[in-house]
């Protein structure tokens, strides 16, 4: 479904202090897969999730997204496919803070011009699956860290995107909210069919996935 | 110590480079464009009263007293000459002269027009007043029967240099007689009363037209050196008990009045300038202050003394305003220079300028006042921006602020 | 997105509040002052006119710029014709000027002797209405005389006055009439040298039948002032030339309009002031968002849907701050346009200038108060457009690691 050819990322190219990193990254992500990108820090593992999910550009190669190459699309093309195409969890959960839960789960929908209706409808059926149906009336700043991190899986989920990619969801997480999360992602990816990439270096995330991708100083381990 | 507080705080101003930059523009360009308005407006009004002393009145002028009430030539100074010579040496007298003047009526063979006849002597006019700078047009010479006239009147009665003008009035013994006059000048002295009215004879011609002594006057007008004006009229009103003393202000109260007004409008102008500015410093300094409470939370809990925070946090906000003070000095002293230099040209509006005693090209002034004042205001303003955020970080918890933000 | 604008500014209170307050300070002020302004101007004009100007005048075309007996109008009857048939015409004189010294026993000076018809007159100027002393409608040798002119000639009622000038043949004419009414007007230079005189005696002292200096006629409406004067010149003789008042009073119109030059310049240093503050305060809640909108971006808005986001945003708080800040400037320039502010003593400080009444009324009219509130409704959302820019400037990765 996703398909990374000879991808290479450089920071301050040309520069003296250069970094190289993705190093030749050939890589194919199939539909249903519940995977992780694992390795130390700094290794590389957000610059590649970042670009998979055309959030930053890459210095050369391909990333071909059922069919179609959109690495080198232009801004506004990407953020269709964003839109469209790929949902996003975040580390720091990074919900609108003026917005309900109700309306941060919601934001990608009405943005695509779903109605309220359908809106309603479908936040409602992923709050009970992520069991936060009791806390959509209420502002990011009064959930829980792990609430937080549900909303935001929720907000990625609603919109059935083809992919989502979650950049260390569990990092500020305590062990069972993790758990619980995790629990969460697999049931998601059974029932809904999602395709899910982690980026992650907790064990945990390691040990519930079924495929592991690793990286080292920007180059995949085989 | 000291060094390294300035240092921080130099670097945290600047750290947000938009932000201050905006701020100081703000600051620098409103400051700049308010100067320039003051002094553009005291320009304007200096210039006026300025004309009007010089033309007219003087600091102080006397008359024989009922003539301001009836105008009429029969209450006039006898021996104005010689109280000319012994005002001249009165500390803080400058220049004195005197003049005769008379109403009538001015013709020219298919117009008239109510006018006053004034009988000056050129070289005392030119000494009290430049009144070499009032010439618009001619030559400044009496020659034989000749007269200047007021550029207003010389319009209404359609005269040119070289027109003939009849002058009509009644002389001391109440008799009627004209005069004739050929125009040599026109003059725009910028005061209305004069411009749109009289018309200039040599004052012994004066003197024989209305058969009086050729040492009479109507008026004896005062150059007096500012700080001595109020005690000399009571002074000179001491020594010449026949005679009224009035001061400029009284002669022209409008013109007073308008001075007043204008620095009311400054003073209003200046206030609320300076308040928005002040709402400026306040949301940029609040804001950086909130930005970096978790740093001020970890100073506190370090040790970091509370007052070192809050001299840091001053000297930032003073950065700040006194970098826009500076673009503001510079962007003010540029536009007043211009128009103190240039002026602002309104020839377009000539007609009405000149009708209503204004110059059609203003001359800005510049004071040094409007800086000082202003470098005040912004030290005040921002050292006032200060007090709310630095009551905020003076509640802070320092346990609280970096367990929340952890 | 309309919705989120909504919440954003709700969430973001010291913001919404500063931009709130001051773009309201600012519309309410530019009102109230651009009202003044034009009120004190309109009501200047207004006195001038009604005084004695009248809304148009009649000439000889010669006469304004050469004058004297020459170029009299002497059909004045053509002319009445003519203005009678003209719709909107409140009413209509003829006036003729002569100049001479007026003398008492002991004083003299220079006087405007003008032959009127004095029913007339009362419909047309304020004369009737300036009466101080005496009678207004005078017949025979009578006169009625400047207060400020019978004061400076010490005269009262009933005293006789010399008058020596000239008949429109140019014979000379000396004359003995008896002051029977005085005005004052409160126009300095018009009540110390005019004089009126009715015109039947007047025409056969100075042999001026059915001739006049001037016509003069004052519209019931200024606005179809234009529209009249059109109509005149349309049926006029060739020889005769229609003036308004914006040409009969030019140095003062002039005057006005260097007085509101002033006056914008003075109002434009407070909106380029809030403008700058307006925008700081937008740039600072927006430098604060960025993580959010980097959020946003990385999800799928395009930086088009952020400046819509930001647009919605200013655009809410100007609109609620106009529309209170509108209805109350409105109302408050309407209140002293019917009750104006009084300042006793003014008119006599000013007496120079022109200025008549102790009162400055505002001026309302709701066409100036919409390009005001216009003026203060694009300078807000100008001031969106550096945070804007700004915004822009930052990728979906930069944006959400800014702190």
């Amino acid at each position: 479904m996703i398909q990374l050819k000879g991808v290479n990322k450089y920071f301050y190219q040309g520069e003296p202090r250069e970094v190289h990193a993705l190093r030749d990254i050939d890589l194919t992500i199939e539909k249903g897969e519940f995977s992780v990108i694992s390795g130390t820090s700094g290794c590389g593992k957000t610059t590649l999730l970042n670009a998979i999910g055309v959030l930053d550009s890459i210095s050369d190669g391909e990333i071909i997204l059922d069919g179609k190459e959109i690495a080198n699309l232009s801004a506004e093309a990407k953020t269709e496919i964003r839109l469209h195409e790929i949902g996003f969890v975040f580390q720091a959960y990074n919900l609108v803070p003026v917005l309900t839960a109700e309306e941060n789960i919601g934001l990608i929908m009405r943005m695509q011009g779903f109605d309220d209706a359908q809106i309603s409808q479908r936040v409602r059926e992923i709050a009970t699956l992520l069991q936060i149906d009791d806390k959509l009336d209420s502002l990011p700043n009064l959930l829980s860290g792990g609430q937080q991190q549900r909303v935001a899986v929720a907000r990625a989920v609603a919109s059935k995107p083809k992919i989502i990619l979650a950049d260390e969801p569990t990092a500020n997480l305590d062990s069972s909210n993790s758990k619980a999360l995790m629990n969460m992602m697999q049931t998601l990816n059974e029932k809904e069919g999602v395709t899910i990439l982690f980026a992650s270096h907790d064990n945990y995330v390691v040990e519930s996935v079924r495929r592991i991708i690793r990286l080292d100083d920007g180059a995949l381990v085989t | 110590m000291f060094k390294t507080i300035l240092q921080v705080a130099y670097r945290n101003a600047y750290l947000r480079k938009s932000r201050a930059l905006l701020l100081i523009l703000m600051i620098g360009l409103s400051m700049g464009v308010m100067v320039s308005i003051e002094g553009l407006y005291d320009g304007m009004s200096m210039n006026m009263i300025d004309r009007t002393k010089r033309s007219d009145s003087g600091e102080i002028s006397l008359y024989a007293n009922k003539y301001r009430l009836e105008h009429v030539i029969k209450y006039r100074i006898s021996d104005a000459d010689k109280k000319v010579l012994a005002l001249q040496k009165i500390t803080g007298v400058t220049e004195a002269l005197y003049r005769l003047e008379v109403d009538g009526l001015a013709q020219t063979a298919r117009k008239s027009k109510p006018s006053i006849l004034l009988g000056i002597d050129l070289d005392d006019e030119k000494k009290f007043g430049k009144f070499e700078e009032f010439l618009k047009e001619g030559e400044l010479d009496f020659g034989k029967n000749s007269a200047f006239i007021g550029g207003g009147l010389a319009k209404k009665l359609k005269v040119k240099i070289g027109s003939k003008v009849i002058f009509t009035a009644q002389d001391s013994q109440n008799e009627i007689k004209s005069i004739a006059l050929r125009i040599r000048a026109i003059i725009r002295s910028s005061n209305i009363n004069f411009d749109e009215r009289a018309l200039y004879i040599p004052r012994g011609e004066a003197a024989r037209f209305l058969s009086v002594k050729q040492n009479s006057a109507t008026q004896i007008a005062l150059r007096t050196d500012e700080t001595h004006t109020p005690t000399l009229q009571t002074t000179l009103q001491a020594k010449y008990p026949k005679l009224s003393v009035y001061t400029f202000a009284q002669l022209y109260p409008q013109l007073q009045q308008m001075q007043t007004m204008m620095d009311v409008f400054n003073t209003i102008t200046f206030m609320i300038v300076m308040i928005v500015v002040f709402i400026g410093i306040l949301g940029v300094m609040y804001v950086s202050i909130l930005d970096r409470i978790r740093e001020f939370g970890i100073l506190l809990s370090i040790g970091y003394a509370y007052r070192y925070i809050r001299y840091q946090i001053m000297i930032e906000a003073l950065l700040l305003g006194l970098a826009g003070y500076f673009l503001g000095l510079f962007v003010g002293l540029l536009i007043l220079s211009y128009l103190t230099y240039q002026g602002l040209d309104l020839t377009l509006f000539a007609e009405g300028m000149e009708a209503f005693g204004m110059s059609s090209v203003i001359y800005a002034s510049i004071k040094s006042s409007y800086f000082i004042s202003t470098l005040f205001a912004i030290i005040i303003a921002s050292l006032l921006s200060v007090v709310l955020p630095l009551r905020k970080i003076k509640k802070l918890n320092p346990v609280e602020v970096i367990r929340s933000a952890g | 997105m309309f919705k989120l604008a909504l919440k954003n500014i709700l969430y973001y209170k010291g913001r919404s509040v500063t931009t709130f307050l001051l773009t309201f300070i600012s519309a309410f002020f530019f009102i109230v002052y651009v009202a003044f302004m034009d009120g004190s101007h309109s009501s200047m004009l207004k006195n001038a006119l009604d005084v004695y100007t009248g809304s148009l005048q009649i000439y000889q075309k010669e006469y304004r710029d050469k004058g004297g007996y020459d170029y009299l109008i002497e059909e004045n009857q053509k002319v009445f014709e003519i203005l009678s048939d003209i719709e909107g015409i409140k009413a209509y004189s003829s006036r003729l000027e002569t100049f001479g010294i007026a003398s008492s026993k002991k004083h003299s000076a220079a006087m405007m002797l003008t032959g009127v018809d004095f029913s007339k007159e009362a419909k047309l100027s304020q004369l009737q209405k300036a009466l101080q002393e005496g009678l207004y409608d005078s017949t025979g040798t009578c006169l009625y005389m400047g207060s400020e002119l019978a004061k400076k000639l010490q005269l009262t009622i009933g005293d006789e006055v010399s008058f020596v000038g000239s008949a429109i043949d140019y014979s000379f004419v000396a004359e003995l009439f008896k002051l029977c009414g005085t005005f004052k007007t409160g126009m300095y230079d018009f009540d110390r040298q005019s004089a009126f005189m009715n015109r039947p005696y007047f025409d056969t002292i100075f042999l001026s039948q059915n001739s006049s200096s001037y016509i003069v006629s004052m519209a019931e409406q200024m606005s179809d002032n234009d529209s009249i004067a059109h109509q005149i010149s349309r049926d006029l003789p060739t020889d005769l030339r229609v003036y308004t008042w914006e040409e009969l009073m030019k140095s003062m119109v002039e005057l006005m309009k260097i007085d509101s030059l002033f006056g914008y310049i003075s109002i434009s240093l407070f909106f380029l002031v809030i403008f700058f503050v307006i925008m700081i305060y937008g740039f600072i809640n927006v430098s604060t968002r960025i993580k959010e909108f980097g959020i946003l971006k990385s999800i799928g808005l395009s930086d088009r849907d952020i400046d819509r986001l930001l647009f919605y945003e200013i655009f809410i708080l100007t609109t609620g701050a106009l529309m209170l800040a509108t209805p109350l400037g409105s109302w408050l320039v309407y209140y002293f346009e019917i009750y104006p502010i009084v300042i006793p003593g003014m008119s006599e400080i000013y007496k120079e200038y022109g200025v008549v009444s102790d009162e400055v009324p505002t001026r309302f009219e709701p066409l100036t108060i919409i390009w005001n509130v216009l003026v203060v409704f694009f300078l807000n959302l100008l001031s969106i457009l550096y945070p804007m820019f700004y915004v822009r400037s930052f990728t979906p990765v930069e944006a959400m690691r800014h702190v």
